[in-house]
């Protein structure tokens, strides 16, 4: 690999080690900061691939809709997430998939636990970034999760992955 | 009382002296569903549980899944019947069967995955082959067993009894019982509100599901009228926000507000629904805008109003799908999807949600649907992790038992007998939460269970 693209791949594994601190703190202001104006924020349901037009996914949302989630998690009464879940992620295997003119694809995978009401819960997947590079620094155009768990029975998934 | 011996002489349930009627006689349970209130021991106690997965969903009819999930002959989908394994498969001459997942030989499940399309199912313990009609087409090296043995009569085993209603497939584990139209009864007319919602008259359940998982007690999933302002003021919230956000695209306005036309109705049997019809219609105007703003809205609209009388028509467009009733025991009909409810133990339950897609709309409605269901329903949504929680605080907070009685006498003195004989009251009322409790009880306690809402 050349060094420029090893300065690329450090100065993206620090974003994503930013936007894990900002999900794993509920720091939904600033996680949203993250975002392109045309967002994309993707986990699919049932099967990594399946057709968001012809399938149901866990998540998949445009800006408008993202921030609908986070005004509803910033309230008073989102009952799922009163307590909040503690979480703590770690992320690696950040991988550069294709790097263009101001766009980069960037691959990892993350080990996420979580402790609410007692109980621990571990988490793991595979993230797809799609980083736009702006004058103020990278901004996420498309996040695609691929939750390891994404056809099993799953309990309370309301915080940030 | 002493167990295994019932106070009045009374067994429960056939089959009772194999499985044991777990000390629970007529009497003890009627006690138990009172009037206005039920005893919380009904979804703590492991012996209620074992009682019901024999005298409920070991008896009743359960829905098992929809025909267009096995589309093709050789498409099959993984179910269960409580925790009974089944497998629902179309076989290669076109019928839909509802098989017991369990081989002939020695019981190793046949068939170990979720769905797929299949001629035979082998199992891999010692090799015996079945078609997918379930018939035995092979046991390896035969010359082991005798001239008695007879390959026929180690088919896989059926369910009972199977029988659709619009491609609803359903299941009875007993051979005796209710022809499944006798047993949905009212509950008909409203399958057919999503049905007809299709301007074919076809649904399609082959967008996935959201399987959901919460540690409380499967009857937990009511159809309750008066938790949304409590458990879903964050959701609420955003529908004043943003009208056109998630479901509240198909509200339109607060059906919980108080103001609003909505009704509960007890509609027999233990089905029970949200009656959201006038409201709907109220809204209906604003609804069609919204409609008509979607690519192929217009050409839906026009297609029901061909098809169908006015009222008919501007009901089932309004409707959208969403009858929001509860088939007893494990199905019910909410905004977008079919659910079906699986108990696990007493206190833990699966709840399985299955986007409809309406064959006969545009893409663009189907997709629609789909991001409306996500915005409310699965894990990551914002509205049923939130009644998943509420669910497992209940399932705490009845583990302090000096005070054991759950009240669900809410409308008892306004609800009334409406001219079809189903009982309506005030959408807050407790009106499913008794009918869900007295078809309970008349199964728990094996008494026919014919009776009207109104009997
Ligand atoms: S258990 Fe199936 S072949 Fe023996
Ligand atoms: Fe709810």
């Amino acid at each position: 690999m050349a060094l420029d693209n090893l300065e690329l791949l450090k100065a993206v594994e620090q974003f994503l080690y930013s936007e894990a601190e900002y999900m794993d703190s509920h720091q939904y202001d600033r996680w949203f900061e993250l975002w392109d104006e045309q967002a994309l924020y993707w986990v699919p349901c049932n099967a990594d691939e399946a057709d968001p037009n012809s399938n149901v996914a866990l998540i998949y949302e445009n800006r408008d809709k993202i921030e609908d989630r986070l005004f509803r998690l910033k309230g008073r009464h989102a009952h799922a997430q009163n307590p909040r879940s503690r979480l703590m992620r770690v992320v690696s295997n950040v991988r550069i998939a294709q790097a263009d003119a101001g766009k980069v694809v960037v691959t990892s995978q993350f080990v996420l636990g979580e402790v609410r009401l007692d109980r621990q819960t571990v988490w793991i997947g595979r993230s797809q970034h799609t980083l736009l590079q702006t004058a103020n620094g990278f901004k996420i155009r498309e996040k695609k999760v691929l939750l390891l768990n994404n056809d099993s029975p799953m309990g309370n998934l309301t915080f940030l992955i | 009382m002493a167990s295994g011996t019932s106070v009045n002489g009374t067994s429960i349930g056939n089959g009772a002296s194999m499985n044991g009627h777990h000390g629970f006689s007529i009497e003890r349970l009627q006690g138990l569903v009172q009037r206005g209130r039920v005893h919380s021991s009904i979804y703590t106690d492991p012996a209620i549980f074992e009682l019901e997965m024999t005298q409920i969903f070991y008896r009743s009819w359960v829905y098992i899944g929809h025909a267009s999930e096995v589309a093709a002959p050789g498409d099959f989908r993984l179910r269960t019947i409580g925790r009974q394994p089944v497998i629902l498969v179309r076989g290669n001459d076109g019928v839909v069967r509802v098989l017991m997942n369990r081989c002939r030989h020695r019981g190793a499940v046949v068939c170990e995955t979720e769905s797929g399309r299949e001629k035979v199912f082998r199992c891999w313990f010692h090799g015996w082959t079945y078609d997918n009609t379930g018939k035995l087409l092979s046991v390896t090296a035969p010359e082991g067993y005798g001239e008695d043995f007879s390959v026929e009569e180690h088919s896989l085993t059926p369910a009972p009894r199977v029988e659709m209603y619009r491609d609803f497939v359903f299941a009875s584990l007993s051979p005796q019982g209710p022809a499944l139209v006798d047993y949905l009864a009212r509950a008909t007319s409203m399958i057919d509100l999503l049905v007809d919602a299709s301007p074919h008259r076809q649904i399609d359940v082959s967008a996935g599901c959201h399987k959901t998982v919460y540690n409380g007690n499967w009857k937990l999933v009511g159809m309750d009228g008066y938790h949304p302002n409590f458990v879903h003021a964050s959701v609420i919230a955003m529908w004043q926000r943003k009208a056109d956000s998630g479901m509240g695209a198909t509200h339109r306005s607060d059906p919980f507000d108080g103001k609003a036309a909505t009704y509960v109705r007890d509609l027999g049997n233990g089905h029970a629904m949200l009656d959201l019809r006038q409201h709907r219609l109220d809204h209906y105007p604003d609804y069609a805008k919204f409609l008509a703003s979607t690519p192929g809205g217009k050409e839906y609209m026009e297609a029901m109003f061909a098809r169908d009388d006015e009222e008919r028509a501007r009901t089932l467009l309004a409707i959208a799908g969403d009858p929001h009733v509860g088939v007893y025991p494990n199905m019910q009909l909410i905004h977008n999807q079919i659910r079906i409810i699986n108990p696990i133990s007493p206190t833990q339950t699966e709840v399985i949600m299955f986007p409809v897609l309406l064959k006969g709309v545009s893409p663009e409605i189907n997709a629609l649907r789909l991001r409306q269901h996500e915005s409310f329903y699965g894990p990551a949504s914002s509205g049923s992790p939130d009644d998943g929680e509420i669910f497992e605080r209940v399932q705490r907070g009845m583990l302090a038992q000096v005070e054991p009685w759950i009240d669900i006498s809410r409308g008892l003195s306004r609800e009334f007998v409406d001219s079809d004989g189903s009982i309506v009251a005030n959408v807050t009322d407790e009106v499913p939460q008794r009918a869900q409790m007295r078809q309970w009880l008349a199964l728990m306690t094996g008494e026919n269970s014919s009776s009207a809402a109104a009997a």
